[in-house]
C-alpha cells in the first residue's frame, strides 16, 4: 500500500509526515484516528528502515516540540502537545519489531475473526515446565543453568522475530490467505509467554 | 498498584499450592494462559466419583499477585462443591471478593477458565 502524499495546509509543499511541514515549519491539523504507520509517513509494511525512522522521529520531535510553541497562540500550543504525543506513541510502537508486528497485525486483522488466544500445540505445557524449572534454578542458585535457559529463550525469541518479516511478506503476496495472519497471531501470543520467562530470569 | 488486603493475604499465604496425581482417573487438570501478559495457571481437582463432589483442589500459578490470589481463591471455592456448582462460579464473584481493579479483571477470568478446564478434563477422562 503506497503511502499517501499529503500537502502542507499552509504552503502546499508535500509532507513526509502528515503532522508537520518541514518547508514552512508549521503544525498540521490531523484527524485523531490516523495510524502509527501513517504518522511516520510509512506504508502498512513490516520491514522498515530503522535509521530513517530514527531520523524522521528526531526531526519531527524537534520541529513540533512544545517548548518552541510556548509563545504561540493557544490552539498551536495544544496542537504541538497533541502531535508530539501522537509522534511518541507511533515511534515507540514502530521501532521495536515485536510491537510493530503486533500493531500491524491489528491493522490487517480487522474484521477477519482471528483466534486471538491461539498457541502452538503443547506450548502452554512447555511454558509451565520452564517456569517450574526456573523456580528450582532460582532456589538452588544454579547460575550456569540460568544462563543456559536465558540463552535458549533469547535464541527462540530472536528466531521468532526473524520470522515476522517473512510471514508479513507472504501475506502481502496473497492477501486472501488469512491463515498467514493466524500464524502470526499464534506466534505473537507465544512471544508474550517467552517474554515473561525472560523478564523473570533477568530480574533475579 | 494497590493490592487489596485479601489479595495480599492470598499472595503471602496461598491456599492449596501444589499438585495432584495427573494419572489418577478421579482428577482433572486445567492449564490456562493469559495472552495479554503471559500468565500461566494450573488448577487441579480431585473428584469423588460416587458423589461428583470436588474433595480436593490444588493450583500453581506463574503470574502477578492478582492471578495468584484468584487461583488460590478458586481452589478454596471449588472444594466441597459439586462439579455443576463449581462450573457456575463466575469471574465477577472473584473480582468482588478480591476487589480487583479493572486492569486485573483478566486474572479472575483466567481462574474461571482454569476451573472449567479442570472440570472438562475430568469429564473427558472419566468417560473415556
Amino acid at each position: 500500500m503506497a503511502s499517501e502524499h499529503t500537502s502542507c495546509q499552509s504552503c502546499g509543499d508535500s509532507l513526509i509526515s502528515p503532522l508537520f511541514c518541514f518547508s514552512c515549519n508549521s503544525l498540521q491539523t490531523v484527524s485523531d484516528d490516523i495510524d502509527h504507520f501513517k504518522v511516520m509517513g510509512l506504508p502498512h509494511c513490516f520491514e522498515i528502515d530503522s535509521e530513517e525512522l530514527e531520523n524522521l522521529y528526531q526531526r519531527l520531535s524537534l520541529g513540533m516540540h512544545p517548548d518552541f510553541f510556548g509563545e504561540a497562540p493557544e490552539k498551536q500550543k495544544l496542537l504541538s502537545e497533541k502531535s508530539s504525543v501522537m509522534l511518541n506513541a507511533a515511534y515507540s510502537i514502530l521501532r521495536e519489531p515485536s510491537s510493530r508486528a503486533r500493531y500491524l497485525l491489528l491493522l490487517l486483522a480487522r474484521e477477519k475473526n482471528l483466534q486471538t488466544d491461539a498457541l502452538p500445540e503443547g506450548f502452554l505445557q512447555e511454558m509451565f515446565i520452564f517456569q517450574e524449572s526456573l523456580d528450582e534454578m532460582l532456589e538452588s542458585g544454579d547460575q550456569s543453568a540460568l544462563c543456559k535457559m536465558n540463552e535458549d529463550l533469547q535464541n527462540r525469541h530472536t528466531f521468532n522475530e526473524s520470522n515476522y518479516g517473512a510471514l508479513f511478506k507472504k501475506f502481502e503476496n496473497s492477501p486472501e490467505n488469512h491463515e498467514i495472519l493466524q500464524q502470526l497471531q499464534t506466534q505473537l501470543n507465544a512471544e508474550r509467554y517467552l517474554r515473561r520467562l525472560l523478564d523473570r530470569i533477568n530480574s533475579e | 498498584m494497590a493490592y487489596s488486603e485479601k489479595v495480599i493475604d492470598h499472595y503471602n499465604d496461598p491456599r492449596n499450592v501444589g499438585s495432584l496425581d495427573k494419572k489418577d482417573e478421579n482428577t482433572g487438570t486445567g492449564l490456562v494462559g493469559a495472552p495479554e501478559c503471559g500468565d500461566v495457571m494450573k488448577l487441579q481437582i480431585q473428584v469423588n466419583p460416587d458423589t461428583n463432589e470436588i474433595v480436593d483442589a490444588k493450583f500453581k500459578t506463574f503470574g502477578c499477585g492478582s492471578a495468584i490470589a484468584s487461583s488460590s481463591l478458586a481452589t478454596e471455592w471449588v472444594k466441597g462443591k459439586s462439579i455443576d456448582e463449581a462450573m457456575s462460579i463466575k469471574n465477577t464473584e472473584i473480582v468482588e471478593e478480591l476487589s480487583l481493579p479493572p486492569v486485573k479483571i483478566h486474572c479472575s477470568v483466567l481462574a474461571e477458565d482454569a476451573i472449567k478446564a479442570a472440570i472438562s478434563d475430568y469429564r473427558k477422562r472419566s468417560e473415556g
